[in-house]
């Protein structure tokens, strides 16, 4: 390794015969921004973030080449353009992320604070919200119950389908080999990842009505309750599940399984004891992955769940509330419409913060218990 | 190798704790309402849960209610999920909901499918929530503008494209028309204020209108298209020699204009929306718990505004239980007292029903009993 790293960077030096200073392509940048920037200005009159964006990206990738070839020659000039382009699509990649993240964080960190952390919507009506826009009284109104909402239901879809996922993942690795079942199984877990997700909502609440229709039929609309909701969750979260937990399985590598059962440890044994330690910090991190992708559904949850305004503790009785239905009805239907609607568009985006916050811990989280948990390497 | 992990999880045990505590912590403070006070203060002995499915028309008005009803019967919950009033209206008649909310009253099939689910009487309907649509204006140094239904129709077609119209001037002597074009804003959306709209202009404006009556304003008329209420109003305020139809409560400083209505020109107040509704007929045939409105829109009744979204209420005239009725006996009256009119009034900005008809309604909401 080391040797031949070496006399690469022996051979290159050898060959600058010409080279631009390292600091250059950033000098280009900063030119071409400051560059496009005077352009957008006198073109238009104003400065417009896109134009100025869009014509650096353009002017940056012609500076860099036409420098480069003039001082360096057209081999190291392409070389750099290619640099440049792909180094410019990153930053165009990023450029929505951050975008989201900081107008969550400006618009919802103006909003946030305890009260609506600890209130809820209970009792709240447009008059409250008036009187906020007219400066008499404080933002009324919060999403307590949402965060409950979303805590428990998303914890109850974990309940129900990690287990699932990842013992129909042991089957299909360990047990399936090539047969037919593990090829349906697979085939079917394909589809699953498919599905819209208001489908796996309507299907949760057909199922769980047509229940509640046949035990009590005297009740109207019990079907709707956070459990209902966790079904649709589990119907989307299993075949995730299903497929991190199945790639990460097939990355065990197979002598240790040998070297167990050489040993005379039996099959469910050497699973347990061997299989799936080895591979727990990879499965955790696919299920994490499964629950930022559920933690942030909409639909599915307002044909299940109801749009609860009170906090509600119990599963399996009532409505409930999750912070994307209530971002959703806030926006889209605001306690108090007119002028006043800009106090439930405050709210919901505190609520977005917080959903967006909920999820990075979630993330971190599973980044701290898959390292504390993965295997020693080289033991 | 498990001990390994075992002694692991004891070192994230500490953190995990912590979380939990300060869960529990956030969870034992705060009144868990909006307030944050307690609003738990009237007992009325009622105990229950009430569902409602319907109209998203409704749903400030909605909170309003449920709020000030909540306060007063702390032991009730009442939902309502503002799915649409066609979804509330199928949900209702699926019995997955003890109420509907709807801007539409039941058609004659659906009253009928209705006794499967409500009993003989089929089901009871009457409005709760009526919603006056302004006509909103942007001209500098007019105020006051009388508009006939005509005219407002060839305004949004695209016939009468100058505020110096001589339509426009023959109902405005006095006032000072600038040479103009007229810019006509409509909702780029679905909406029920367009169909209202559509369907006032369709009955009163005579042929001037010929368009169906359509959630979607007719493409073929031109003009500028917004977003939403908020859009709409926010265009009309940008744009001088604007002119937009949009909820009378969002539209905020603009100018109203004066509708004509038999040989008056009326202006829009509550008490004018709600009157409308006392000028229309009832639907035919229908059982006597059943106020279905067919609205007079072009009624010549003096001092009546036309151009409104009524939205009902849809109930069972029986329940299978006892505390089901009550329950529901007491939200609807609720929703429909003088104090819950009052107060959609100023949280949603709806005109409050007239005393002549909330007592017509009393009446019918007295008659809903047990089934047997």
């Amino acid at each position: 390794m080391l040797t031949t790293s070496d006399t690469t960077s022996s051979r290159s030096r050898s060959l600058t015969s010409k080279q631009l200073p390292k600091a250059t392509p950033w000098v280009i940048a900063v030119a071409s921004i400051v560059v496009a920037a005077g352009i957008s200005f006198l073109g238009l009159g104003r400065f417009s973030i896109a134009v100025t964006a869009v014509l650096a990206g353009a002017i940056n990738a012609i500076a860099v080449f036409a420098i480069s070839a003039a001082y360096e020659g057209r081999r190291k000039a392409v070389d750099r353009v290619a640099t440049t382009v792909v180094s410019s699509a990153f930053v165009l990649a990023c450029v929505p992320l951050i975008s989201l993240l900081w107008l969550t964080v400006s618009k919802g960190g103006a909003a946030l604070d305890l009260n609506l952390l600890s209130r809820t919507m209970l009792g709240m009506k447009g008059v409250l919200d008036q009187q906020y826009v007219a400066g008499e009284a404080g933002l009324a109104g919060g999403f307590y119950h949402a965060i409950v909402g979303t805590v428990l239901i998303t914890v109850a879809a974990c309940v129900i389908s990690i287990p699932i996922g990842v013992l129909a993942a042991i089957y299909l690795v360990e047990y399936a080999g090539k047969n037919k079942l593990g090829k349906a199984i697979t085939f079917l877990v394909d589809v699953m990842t498919g599905i819209p997700s208001i489908v796996a909502g309507l299907f949760a609440f057909a199922l769980f009505s047509t229940i509640a229709n046949v035990l009590m039929p005297e009740a109207a609309g019990i079907a709707k309750t956070g459990f209902t909701a966790a079904v649709a969750l589990s119907v989307l979260m299993i075949p995730i599940v299903v497929r991190n937990t199945e790639e990460i399985l097939r990355l065990v590598p197979m002598d240790l399984r040998e070297a167990s059962y050489a040993l005379g440890v039996p099959k469910w044994k050497t699973i347990v004891k061997i299989v799936l330690p080895t591979s727990v910090s990879g499965i955790l991190s696919g299920v994490t992955i499964a629950i930022a992708r559920v933690i942030g559904e909409t639909a599915p949850i307002m044909v299940t769940a109801g749009f609860a305004k009170n906090l509600n503790w119990n599963l399996f009785s009532g409505w409930m509330s999750t912070l994307p239905t209530y971002i959703y009805d806030s926006q889209l239907r605001p306690v108090s419409p007119g002028d006043a609607a800009i106090a439930s568009s405050e709210r919901a985006w505190a609520a977005a913060l917080v959903l967006v916050a909920l999820v990075m811990i979630l993330n971190l989280l599973a980044r701290v218990i898959a390292k504390v948990l993965a295997p020693k390497a080289g033991r | 190798m498990k001990k390994g992990i075992f002694v692991k999880l004891k070192h994230l045990a500490p953190s995990a704790a912590l979380l939990a505590v300060g869960a529990l912590t956030l969870s034992a403070c705060g009144g868990a309402s909006a307030t944050g006070e307690d609003t738990s203060g009237g007992d009325s002995g009622l105990q229950g849960t009430i569902t409602g499915i319907g109209a998203s028309s409704q749903k400030a008005a909605m909170d309003a209610w449920t709020a000030d009803f909540a306060t007063a019967n702390s032991g009730v919950t009442v939902n309502y999920s503002p799915d649409g009033s066609g979804a509330g209206r199928e949900q209702f008649l699926g019995g997955n909901a003890q109420f509907a909310g709807s801007d539409a009253h039941l058609d004659d099939d659906e009253a009928e499918s209705a006794k499967e689910v409500c009993g003989p009487e089929g089901a009871y309907e009457f409005p709760v929530y009526v919603s006056p649509i302004a006509v909103a204006f942007n001209l500098k140094g007019v105020d006051s503008l009388n508009l006939s239904p005509e005219t407002i129709a060839k305004i949004f077609k695209g016939e009468i494209t100058n505020w110096n119209d001589k339509a426009i001037k023959a109902d405005n002597p006095d006032a000072q028309l600038p040479d103009l074009p007229i810019t006509a804003v409509h909702r780029a959306d679905d909406s029920g204020t367009t169909e209202n709209f559509a369907e006032y202009l369709k009955e009163a404006a005579g042929d001037a209108w010929d368009a169906e009556v359509d959630g979607n304003f007719p493409k073929e008329y031109g003009g500028e298209a917004a977003q939403g209420t908020d859009g709409v109003v926010q265009t009309v305020s940008d744009t001088e020699g604007a002119i937009g139809y949009a909820d009378a409560s969002a539209v905020g400083s603009l100018g109203q204009a004066k509708v004509k209505v038999g040989d008056q020109f009326v202006e829009l107040t509550p008490d004018a929306a709600s009157k409308v509704v006392d000028a229309s007929t009832k639907v035919e045939g229908r059982g006597k718990g059943d106020l279905a409105f067919d609205l007079a829109r072009d009624t010549t009744e003096s001092g009546a505004y036309p151009i409104v979204l009524v939205s009902y209420h849809v109930v069972c005239s029986t329940y299978k239980d006892q505390e089901t009725v009550d329950l529901i006996k007491a939200w609807e009256k609720f929703v429909i007292s003088e104090e819950g009119q009052q107060s959609a009034a100023k949280s949603a900005g709806s005109a409050p029903l007239s005393a002549d008809l909330r007592s017509q309604i009393e009446t019918v909401i007295d008659s809903i009993t047990v089934a047997g």
